[in-house]
């Protein structure tokens, strides 16, 4: 009961919170100066009766405060308008989430099945070479640029042709059978996956192993050895549960990258995923679709903290009081 | 000691690795000047020329018979397309070249532009009268829509009266066939004839012709078609409810990832087998980010066919030999690179000039243009930008446009005309800095859109070779659309370099850019709505140029009146024409029937390619 009353009042508080993002996006969108029609502009044969339309058909005649009540009313009711070139956003974003979910939630499920163990492992062997090794590996995971990861890949699958270069699927993919579909899926994802998952293995496990460390220094952990408990017991029942803390805080910034935690490797990727989306939609000023994507990252973030205080509430006792 | 050593060794070691690479680098830059792609990739021989289908009569159906060897049946090409993909597949919706494109495909017009000669040929039609003010336009018998529909006379009219003279989707076609602010009459003869009759004699008309024709019956059956216009034939379509007329339809369109389209079984091409085209059966266009990804994919064999730039040409040609691929240089490109220069001497609501003052007396000064005109070092623009792929350019048509004035011959860069030029009007050099008449010190800003690299080159360049006569430029690349809003609004720009995509096909579709009232009049452009004479005697002629010229159908006569137009432009210098690139495609060598043509490129007539098996 109390939980319920708990969640309720969080949700009530993010109400004020979107309703700030959005002004403050919205208007340093709109201040910008970049212009949807300046590649309009400049072709001579368009003329200035279909400008002064397509001026009116985006409200960009219309003063920014006008434009934003106009776009806040219809968001409320659900609908998020239409792209600069008239197709409905929820349609476009509908097409690409799918697609997102699929490579961010392969990478989050596989960096927390081998980062925590990793962790773990390297806290436990302290000092010894193979905690040396792991970080050295997970040092060249943190400094290597997303961006450029990828494209040495990419120059590894046009060299070797052992994978494809970009994109989900190959032009054939509604001929083949199931298990020739899933195959498919698997050499294009192989590549963005690698770079995803090294990129974000090296932080977590990092971030686990320290934890680990800290507790393993605590009085209660030295207690549970001089009581003459098994160190299997001592890291398992004592010391993991009080490591996890920080990171069921992490998985909550983790979902709300879900959406939006892969933007550049969509890009060199060519992966057909809503960062692609989003950035071209930036770049051409798309107001209605940066401002759907900017809501939804805020409403992942907020969820996905919510979900984290959840999960801390069930795992942690001192919390609930 | 011991130490001493190993620092020796790896500072040895070290500068060993790095001679090497300095060599190396030193030695493909070398290699990459001296393969000036111009010579190695030699132009496209213009004795294969491409014969243009004619028309056979079988069974009372009037076939477009194609006049190509007869080839095999089946297959795919894939291609790309660089950028988001198409918006929608409504060819008069469409307002991106990949959507029209797309649109394209399925939507065939009345008329299509010759691909060697630019002449307009008959396509859905059987052929054209023109009749003094009116175009008699008799339609193929027997031909089909997609679903078993004859095309008849009524989709003309549903497709000119209650679609493009209605002002539904984008209004471009009817925006540029209004003379006098009045659209041409159409009437329906018989159920194959139709008649277009407009107000007043209009050459560029029968271009737009080339308008798809849409199937009235599949429009107007879907429920308030008129108010839901942009939906029809949206990104989000079901193919198969598509009724279409062109070669290929859409089979299924993956967002981000690829459109498939699929050959017409009952199309109304045949080949001298009178056996039914197209050949392929499936053309795939990849939705491609950028070139860099498009040239990854065709190296990986994911694509059959690309349009190659820069240094990628001297690496393809060298493996050409070896590979499965030809390549094609076409010769200069639509595309013109250009300076242009601000003359205007206007104020603005402020009463502050657009332009500083000392400014306009030199840039309103012909002299001053035209000495930097001959400053300027288009050759070495060519060799060092563009590596050799492209064409100097005086012109404001482009060169493989087919009212290029041929008599305008350019010429080389010379700083002892320019010196000269600058000296009739006053300027002198003192230690080496350009001073006008009035003793200030020749100085001004040159823009270009930031991110442009081949853009940004150019002003580097140019700045140098503006150096050489004393004059300082501040070079600023700057944001895209602040840069459009400084020339299409707030006027406060010297210099700019720039490019506008033109047609080879029809000069008057530049009017945008000479009329002294045009859109696009960037170099003395007025407010909407201004109302003062102020001319100048050349934007005067030009203004009676592009009205006149407009007036004739006849080519020559036409042809008298933009060589005029173009020899005025080169005279004035209000805008210094650099360069065009050079249009160089690539594709596999199993494709037969491939005729690339510099106006239409290498997949004009895709319903006639086929492959060897």
């Amino acid at each position: 009961m109390n939980i319920l009353k708990y969640i309720l009042k969080r949700i009530v508080q993010v109400i004020p919170l979107l309703f700030i993002v959005s002004i403050i996006s919205f208007f340093i969108i709109r201040l910008s100066p970049i212009d949807p029609l300046a590649e309009l502009r400049l072709n001579p044969s368009i003329s200035q009766e279909t400008l002064q339309k397509e001026t009116q058909r985006l409200g960009l005649d219309k003063p920014i405060p006008v434009q934003y009540v106009k776009w806040a009313s219809a968001f409320v009711k659900g609908d998020l308008g239409i792209t600069s070139s008239g197709e409905k956003v929820s349609d476009k974003l509908k097409e690409r989430i799918p697609n997102t979910l699929l490579l961010t939630s392969i990478v989050i499920f596989m960096t927390w099945i081998v980062g925590i163990p990793l962790g773990i492992l390297g806290a436990m062997f302290h000092k010894s070479q193979f905690d040396r090794l792991l970080t050295i590996f997970s040092s060249i995971g943190m400094a290597i640029p997303s961006f450029f990861f990828a494209i040495l890949l990419l120059i590894f699958a046009v060299k070797t042709s052992l994978f494809p270069v970009g994109g989900l699927t190959s032009f054939d993919f509604d001929e083949m059978s199931l298990g020739g579909k899933v195959l498919d899926l698997a050499r294009h994802l192989v590549l963005p996956v690698t770079v995803l998952f090294t990129i974000s293995l090296a932080g977590l496990q990092r971030q686990m192993r320290a934890n680990m460390l800290e507790v393993m220094e605590s009085d209660y952990v030295k207690f549970a050895r001089a009581k003459g408990l098994s160190e299997f017991k001592v890291i398992f029942k004592h010391a993991l549960r009080n490591a996890l803390n920080p990171m069921i805080t992490l998985l909550g910034f983790e979902f709300a990258g879900l959406l939006s935690g892969a933007a550049l490797t969509e890009y060199v990727f060519q992966y057909p995923g809503l960062g692609r989306l989003i950035l071209e939609a930036v770049m051409k000023s798309d107001i209605n679709l940066v401002m759907a994507s900017l809501m939804m990252g805020s409403i992942m973030l907020v969820l996905g903290n919510l979900i984290a205080d959840i999960l801390l509430i069930i795992t942690d006792p001192r919390i609930r009081n | 000691m011991k130490k001493a050593l190993y620092f020796i060794i790896i500072t040895g070691i070290v500068i060993l690795i790095l001679s090497f690479c300095l060599h190396k680098d030193t030695s493909s830059y070398d290699t990459e000047i001296k393969c000036n792609a111009c010579d190695t990739v030699e132009k496209y021989p213009l004795n294969k020329i491409f014969p243009n289908p004619k028309t056979v009569t079988i069974k009372g159906t009037d076939y477009l018979q194609s006049q190509l060897p007869v080839g095999e049946f089946g297959g795919r090409l894939i291609t790309s397309t660089i950028g988001e993909g198409p918006k929608t597949f409504n060819p008069f919706t469409a307002k991106d070249a990949t959507s029209s494109q797309m649109a394209g495909m399925m939507y065939d017009g009345l008329v299509t532009s010759n691909p060697v000669t630019g002449e307009v040929t008959p396509k859905l039609a059987d052929s054209i009268k023109i009749d003094g003010n009116n175009y008699i336009i008799k339609l193929r018998h027997g031909i089909k829509w997609s679903d078993g529909k004859p095309i008849t006379a009524d989709d003309v009219m549903f497709t000119w009266k209650d679609i493009v003279f209605a002002g539904l989707g984008n209004t471009s076609v009817r925006d540029s066939i209004l003379v006098d602010g009045k659209l041409p009459q159409i009437k329906k003869l018989d159920n194959y004839t139709v008649v277009f009759t407009v107000p007043k004699p209009f050459a560029p008309f029968l271009r737009q012709l080339t308008t798809p024709i849409a199937p009235k019956h599949w429009f107007t059956s879907i429920p308030d078609w008129e108010k839901s216009f942009d939906r029809i034939l949206a990104s989000t379509v079901k193919p198969d409810d598509i009724v279409y007329s062109g070669a290929f339809h859409l089979k299924k369109y993956v967002p981000a990832q690829r459109v498939i389209f699929e050959r017409n079984p009952d199309y109304y091409e045949i080949n001298l087998k009178n056996q039914k085209l197209p050949y392929l059966n499936q053309v795939v266009y990849l939705i491609v980010g950028d070139l860099n990804n498009e040239i990854l994919k065709f190296e990986a064999k994911e694509i059959d066919t690309i349009g190659l730039r820069g240094s990628t040409v001297a690496r393809y040609k060298a493996k050409e030999s070896q590979s499965d691929y030809a390549i094609y240089n076409l010769g200069a490109d639509t595309g013109t690179m250009f300076l242009a220069i601000n003359l205007n001497n206007r104020k603005n609501e402020k009463n502050k000039p657009y332009v500083s003052p000392n400014k306009q007396k030199w840039f309103s000064d012909i002299n001053f243009r035209t000495a930097i005109d001959y400053a300027i070092d288009r050759e070495s623009l060519v060799t060092n930008i563009a590596q050799g792929l492209a064409v100097p350019l005086f012109t404001s048509e482009s060169l493989n446009g087919i009212y290029l004035n041929k008599n305008i011959k350019g010429h080389k860069r010379d700083l002892n005309i320019a010196r000269k030029y600058l000296a009739k009007s006053g300027f002198r050099l003192k230690n080496n800095i350009l001073y006008d008449k009035y003793g200030n010190k020749v100085e001004f800003d040159l823009y270009t859109n930031a991110g442009n690299t081949e853009r940004e080159s150019i002003g580097v360049m140019i700045k140098q070779d503006l150096a050489d006569l004393g004059i300082t430029v501040n070079f600023k690349p700057i944001e895209f659309n602040t840069l459009v809003n400084k020339l299409t609004n707030s006027y406060d720009w010297d210099m700019s370099i720039m490019g506008l995509t033109g047609s080879p096909l029809e000069p008057h579709n530049g009017k945008n850019v000479w009329a002294s009232n045009g859109t696009l009049h960037l170099f003395n452009q007025r407010p909407v709505g201004y109302q003062i004479d102020d001319r100048l005697v050349w934007e005067k002629e030009l203004d009676n140029i592009f009205e006149q010229g407009a007036l004739k159908l006849n080519f020559a006569d036409r042809k008298k009146y933009y060589d005029r137009y173009q020899e005025i432009v080169y005279n004035q210098r209000p805008i210094v024409y650099l360069y065009s690139p050079t249009r160089i495609v690539a594709i596999r060598r199993k494709f037969k029937n491939v005729y690339p043509t510099t106006l239409s490129g290498i997949l004009y007539n895709i319903e006639e390619i086929w492959i060897e098996k």
